[in-house]
């Protein structure tokens, strides 16, 4: 009972939060966007031949991408949701927290919930907005996309919960957002195929979790899949599982000093 | 009747690394008392805090905190206390009311009556009207009001203040301690708070413990401690035409009239004696008697500050922190203004 209240409050403030913040939701699918708009038609273009067409596995770029991006917002958003946790440290939200007499464990699963009920809600609307930059996409591949993208914001959002719990000052932010942001999002096949890829890259990709979303997202909405979708499944709960508990385990010891 | 103790406190000890911050201190806190930690900056007075509501792992000694072991019952003792941090420690983004609502149901107030007392705690720290506002667009004084709401809405055994009133302003200040007091006459609410201002200590606290590197110097209730001292402290100047001021010293202690005596400038002399009253009269006799003339007498009884000082040889520091931690507060509070 208490664990399930704990839950449902700290969920309830990571959606009051995001709702309120108007510039964090214009912000969320603007950039996204962008990369739809500009990256995207302007690669699509270059890429129109039927050569290139083969190399992204029949699909037009549009289509290739799109899934991707979907991805990248839902990556973004559960990631940055996570590592806020070092602004409550910095305002002091966090003693107010580790202070009630509720579940560590509770509050992360809560805080994990909310924010990835929110990286769902922007991921959602760039996938809808997709499908008008890629008619192709199949309408049918939408739920389990949605599962898809659920458990890769349940991953990040858990990774960005127990890196905040170890960060000591919000200084190591930006640092950190450039080095785990960018190379995951590349060697994730969001934005091309992992293929010919040079083997060190390769297992870069194997080992991120928005590898397995993108794959298990892309093979849902264009019946493209350069691993297997069961695979995918398999591996994006078995991630979330335990991201999650390292998250937990973290925030669990974590005191004050 | 006897009283019951509600905070219990053994030889609780915490070191950083070579640091110790906390040395062996025990104390007892009872039943509707006001107990105050009074010392200067990096005195020991929050870590103290942070290992009672149990933030902080000791590492010696133990507490019971409403009969439950710091160290063994945790979870029972936060249900037991209310904490009002020296940060502030609201969700800037909610508005009061929400900081409100997640907190009661984080401690599991029933939910029929968390609307009602929730308002009812609004009105009493008199935020009633600015309950759907976001808490960023509060004062510090508001925002301290808050949480004091907020730290009696589960109906705490104690609570927990670090620090009220630091960096409000003067009226803000005197609101805050009538709210204590208020508290303290109408639900006998055990209060434990650390404060370095001595006027704070005295006007809120019931018993004071005085709290220097780490250790407890002396505990009382306020005047308890300023009668360490001795009762009154008499000033008096004189003019050393006829003899030097310290032969009129030295007469006034031989005669028994004083207990003690300090020159605390070339003419001034100051005397700690038992009745301010019947002294000084007494002072003019010795005066006429050696034909000085007295110019001023002052008299006051002895302040927290003279039994610091008489404790520890120095005064108690009022400066706010070192350099450091004030370019640290003018970083944060810039950075908060350009980010939130």
């Amino acid at each position: 009972m208490i664990e399930a209240r704990t839950i449902y409050i700290m969920a309830y403030r990571q959606i009051k939060r995001f709702l309120r913040a108007k510039s964090r939701l214009i912000g969320s699918i603007v950039n996204p966007v962008m990369w739809l708009v500009f990256f995207g038609l302007g690669w699509s273009s270059a890429f129109s031949s039927p050569m290139a067409k083969m190399v992204f596995h029949g699909l037009d770029y549009m289509s290739y991408l799109s899934p991707g991006v979907v991805m990248m917002t839902i990556f973004t958003a559960s990631f940055i949701g996570g590592i806020t946790v070092i602004w409550d440290k910095e305002f002091g939200f966090l003693k107010e927290i580790l202070v009630a007499p509720v579940s560590r464990t509770a509050s992360i699963l809560g805080r994990a919930l909310g924010d990835m009920l929110v990286a769902l809600l922007q991921g959602t609307i760039i996938l809808i907005a997709t499908f008008y930059l890629a008619p192709s996409l199949k309408l049918s591949g939408i739920p389990l996309t949605i599962l898809a993208g659920a458990l890769v914001a349940f991953s990040f959002t858990s990774i960005g919960i127990a890196i905040a719990s170890k960060m000591r000052s919000i200084e190591g932010f930006q640092i950190l957002m450039s080095f785990v942001n960018l190379p995951l999002l590349f060697s994730s096949g969001a934005f091309y195929p992992l293929d010919n890829l040079p083997e060190w890259m390769k297992l870069l990709a194997y080992v991120n979790p928005l590898t397995y979303g993108v794959d298990l997202a892309r093979w849902s909405l264009t019946g493209v899949s350069q691993i297997t979708p069961s695979v995918d499944l398999a591996a994006l709960i078995l991630l979330a599982i335990v991201m999650v508990s390292i998250a937990s385990y973290i925030f669990n010891k974590a005191t004050i000093e | 009747m006897a009283r019951r103790e509600v905070i219990v406190v053994e030889n609780l000890t915490k070191k950083f690394e070579k640091i110790v911050a906390v040395n062996k201190v025990s104390f007892k806190v009872f039943k509707g008392e006001i107990f105050g930690f009074l010392g200067p900056n990096g005195a020991g007075k929050t870590t103290t805090i942070n290992m009672l509501i149990t933030l902080m792992k000791p590492t010696a000694g133990e507490a019971w905190i409403n009969g439950y072991s710091i160290l063994r019952e945790p979870s029972m003792v936060r249900k037991s206390i209310g904490v009002v941090f020296q940060d502030s420690t609201v969700d800037r983004y909610l508005t009061g009311w929400e900081n409100m609502w997640i907190h009661g149901v984080a401690y599991g107030v029933p939910r029929r009556e968390l609307k009602n007392k929730i308002t009812r705690l609004l009105r009493f720290v008199e935020l009633e009207e600015y309950g759907n506002i976001q808490v960023k667009n509060y004062s510090g004084g508001m925002i301290r009001r808050l949480e004091i709401a907020r730290g009696l809405l589960h109906e705490p055994e104690i609570l927990f203040l670090d620090e009220p009133t630091l960096g409000l302003d003067p009226q803000t200040r005197a609101k805050i301690w009538d709210y204590i007091l208020d508290l303290k006459k109408k639900s006998g609410m055990t209060i434990f708070l650390t404060t370095h201002y001595m006027d704070e200590a005295e006007k809120l606290c019931d018993r004071i413990a005085i709290i220097d590197h780490g250790r407890i110097l002396a505990i009382g209730s306020p005047e308890e401690l300023k009668n360490v001292i001795g009762r009154d402290v008499v000033y008096v100047k004189v003019k050393e035409d006829a003899v030097p001021a310290k032969v009129l010293a030295e007469k006034i202690i031989e005669d028994g009239l004083a207990l003690e005596f300090n020159i605390v400038s070339g003419n001034t002399l100051s005397f700690i004696v038992e009745d301010a009253y019947r002294f000084i009269p007494k002072v003019f006799d010795v005066a006429n008697s050696l034909k000085t003339i007295i110019l001023e007498v002052k008299y006051s009884k002895p302040t927290l500050n003279d039994v610091f000082l008489h404790l520890t040889g120095r005064e108690l520091r009022r400066e706010e922190g070192d350099w450091k931690d004030t370019v640290r507060t003018r970083i944060r509070m810039r950075f908060r203004r350009r980010t939130l």
